[in-house]
Order: C-alpha cells, then structure tokens, then sequence
C-alpha cells in the first residue's frame, strides 16, 4: 500500500473514531459531578505524528491545517484546533530530530514509531507535543487565565489522558503490536 | 532583492506556518462575536450526516431516561391542564367545557408561540461554548436565533442553520447571558456560565435585601424576543455575598441534564417579526 493511501485512511480512522467515539465521553475523574472538570481526549493530533519521518514542513503545515479544520468543523470551534495542530506541525520537525538516535535523512520511508525510535523516546515525542497542542488549545477555548488552576488542570489531566488513548491506539493498530503479542 | 529571495527561501517554512496561524486567529476571531461564523460548524450536511448516523446508534442507550422525562412532563402538562380547566380531565377528558366563541366579551388570544419537537444528534458539555446539533433546519422552519428547551427547562438559542440540520448554542456557553427572574418575579438579572462545570450557573448582582432560600425556581424572563416568559431556568443551591461590590451570588443548578439530552423543543415565536420592527422604529425615532 502507497504511503499516500495509508495516510489518508488513517487520517480519515482517526477523525471518525475522534469524532464518533471520543468526543462522546466526557470524562470526570471524581464521580462528583462538581469535582473535577470534564473534557474530552483529543487523539486527532496522532495523524500529524505518525506521517512519515521525510515530509517536508511546508506539507505538513497543510496537513495540520486540514485536519485541525475537519475537527473544527465537527466541533463548531472554528479554527481554535487548527491553531494548535499547525503549531505542533511546525514543531514536529524539530522535536523529531532532537530525539532520534541518527539524522533524518537516514530513515527513508518510515514514520516516526516504537520500533525505530523505542517506547521512551517515542512516548516523550508524543507527549511533548500533545501538551503543548492540548495548552494551545484550552488556552484558546477559554479566553482567559483568571482561572489558572482550573486550566493547568484541565491541561494536564487531558493531555495524560490522550496520551493513554494514543497507546492505546497504537497498540491496537500497528502490525509490531499483532506479531509480538502472537 | 536577491538578499529578500535568499531571505524568503530561508524561512519560508516559518513565514508559512505564521500566515496559517494568521488565518486560525481571523477565523477564532469572527466566531467570538455573538453572531457566530456562518462558514464552519456542525450544521453542515457532512458532518450532520455522520453524526445522525452515530445517533441512530447510540440513540437506543438513552430510552429509558427518555421515557422518564416525557413521563413526568406529560404529569407537569396534565396538572398545568387542571388548573385551566373545570373538568377533571384525568377522569374524564371527553367533557371539558367547549370555550363559547359567540361570547364576543372573550378575547382570543391566538398563540403567540410553536413549538417543534427535534432529535439530538450532537451534544457537548466540555468546552467554554457548547453546541447541540439537532436534526432540524430550514426546511422544518428553524430560524437563526429562535429560543430551544427541553422537557425539564431551557436548553440555548439556535445558532446557524442549514437545510436539514441546526446548531444551538446552548446554556453553557460563556460569551451569552440569559435574562432571568426570581420566582416571585421580584429581582430581575442575568444568569451566565463561568465555563467551568456543566452543573453550576452563576446569578449575579443580587441585592443583598433580597431573601433567597436554596431550592428556589429561576425563570426566564419575557424580556428576549425570543423568549417565552416563565421557563424553568434552574434551582439556587448556594448563596454567597460578594464582598467586593455587596451583593450576592446565587449558584444554580441546571433544570436540564444537559449530559443526556435527546429531544428537545423549538420555540417559534410568531409575533417576534412585527416586535423587532416597533422596538426598531422606536429605536430610530429617539436617535
């Protein structure tokens, strides 16, 4: 299968299981309604992760703009997560490089995953950039840091929370996972 | 001008990626105003299709609740029925007193508000402003701005419309305030959302002189256009006084479980179109 088809069906898996599934949950970590706040894990971001380690900036930017936008649309937030998803498209990159073992240009045709990066650095990778996507975000959503305890919360416990339903993702949908568990 | 192309290919990727992030800013920016963005939102027919899909699913989980809530509306109704009229209508409905139309004392008022029944196929509480999407649009007659409830109490305003689908804003939103009353219709203000937890509203600006126990009703008030009067907005649980400015604040619980909602009523309001366009020309005379 071509890197292009196996893109775009996993960009159109993970906005249909963002937007079907996970948007449906709204999660409280306290039983008491008045607890903690809900929010919803924001997996979507995963599809800018795992494109394949050479794609030039400028095309990822696109893709980060299109995906952030699709979201947008489902959620009537226009433009506050294509804000977040452009940043992290940008940051990408940069963050790839600081932790792979070799220099870009020596994996050709491959995404950024466990097998070539190991679950350590990989999972940093992710969660670096799910937080600074997940901070964008509220930030944005909420227009105001009068409350900032609440909206560190909030960042936080969302961006372990998506990171949780990552793995979890991955685990289910990658061929290493299928072969090790065999 | 060689200097300024060297300077462009050098950092184009960033140059882009602000001009994308320019074009994200506009696009927040025109939906923070009230009117809300006509381009983006759940109303269009792709993703209204998708979740009208996923809600024929999920619909099914959600009956029982349903079934509670229509159960004691019809309760609600069957009593507010009573009191209007002589007859014991549980007992015997066939015979209610036919109203005398040849009675020309009578005013007939003909009834200022339709209401239309609609599915909720898309529902969120976890964002600072939260959308419905229901399974209405303009071809039922939905219109922009028309008042939206449930059966237990006021739910938003719709928001955009589109053929077969509408979003609304709902309650929990934090860029729209509801004008409210008291029960006793004593103190008028406003309830808003501090976009914090789906259960908790805010009443703000209380005099202090005013008694209020827990577990009193707040109402909307007529003074929206779109509006109907008396709605069950929520009940006070908590009362606190401000000290910076004296007054108090009134924590309210929601009437409406805005978790699981799947049907809801929308409010038409027939005289809304001839109201705007006295308060309208009053406006412009007193310019």
């Amino acid at each position: 299968m071509s890197d292009y088809v196996k893109n775009l069906l996993r960009f159109c898996l993970i906005i249909l299981i963002q937007e079907l599934i996970l948007n449906k949950i709204n999660l409280r970590w306290w039983s008491n309604p008045a607890g903690f706040p809900v929010f919803v894990p924001y997996v979507y971001p995963l599809f800018i992760l795992l494109l394949p380690i050479e794609t030039p900036v400028w095309l990822m930017l696109i893709l980060g703009l299109v995906t952030g936008l699709t979201v947008d649309t489902f959620n009537s937030t226009a433009g506050m997560h294509a804000m977040a998803t452009v940043l992290i498209a940008y940051l990408r990159t940069n963050v790839l490089a600081a932790l792979m073992p070799k220099h870009l240009s020596e994996y050709p045709g491959q995404s950024p995953n466990v097998k070539n990066m190991g679950w350590v650095p990989f999972l940093v990778y992710c969660g670096f950039l799910i937080l600074i996507h997940h901070t964008v975000f509220f930030l944005v959503e909420l227009w105001s840091v009068n409350n900032i305890a609440y909206l560190l919360l909030k960042i936080v416990a969302s961006a372990i929370t998506s990171l949780l339903f990552i793995v979890v993702y991955l685990l289910l949908f990658t061929k290493q996972a299928v072969q090790r568990s065999a | 001008m060689r200097t300024f192309i060297l300077f462009i290919r050098r950092f184009f990727n960033l140059i882009f990626f602000l001009g994308l992030e320019i074009v994200c800013i506009v696009l927040i920016a025109r939906t923070k105003t009230l009117q809300g963005n006509e381009l983006m939102n759940s109303a269009n027919s792709v993703s209204g299709y998708f979740y009208n899909k996923q809600n024929d699913l999920v619909y099914y989980f959600g009956l029982r609740q349903m079934n509670d809530s229509l159960l004691n509306e019809n309760a609600r109704l069957r009593s507010e029925l009573a009191a209007y009229s002589a007859v014991d209508t549980a007992k015997d409905g066939k015979t209610s007193l036919p109203l005398n139309f040849s009675d020309s004392t009578h005013v007939l008022h003909f009834a200022e508000y339709h209401y239309r029944t609609a599915r909720v196929i898309n529902n969120s509480v976890t964002s600072a402003n939260n959308y419905l999407t229901i399974a209405r649009g303009s071809e039922d007659g939905i219109e922009k701005n028309m008042t939206v409830i449930s059966s237990n109490g006021l739910v938003g305003r719709v928001e955009n419309v589109s053929k077969h689908f509408a979003t609304v804003l709902s309650m929990l939103n934090v860029k729209q305030p509801v004008s409210a009353k008291l029960k006793e219709g004593t103190t008028f203000s406003v309830v808003n959302w501090e976009g914090e937890r789906p259960d908790v509203l805010l009443m703000k600006g209380i005099a202090q002189e005013i008694k209020v126990k827990n577990n009193d009703s707040v109402y909307t008030t007529g003074y929206s256009q779109y509006l109907p009067a008396n709605i069950l907005i929520g009940t006070v649980f908590k009362k606190e006084i401000l000290k910076k400015d004296n007054t108090q604040q009134l924590s309210i619980r929601p009437a409406t479980n805005f978790r699981n909602l799947q049907y809801v009523y929308v409010i038409e309001n027939k005289m809304s179109g001839e109201r705007t366009q006295l308060e309208d020309s009053t406006k412009g005379k007193n310019k």
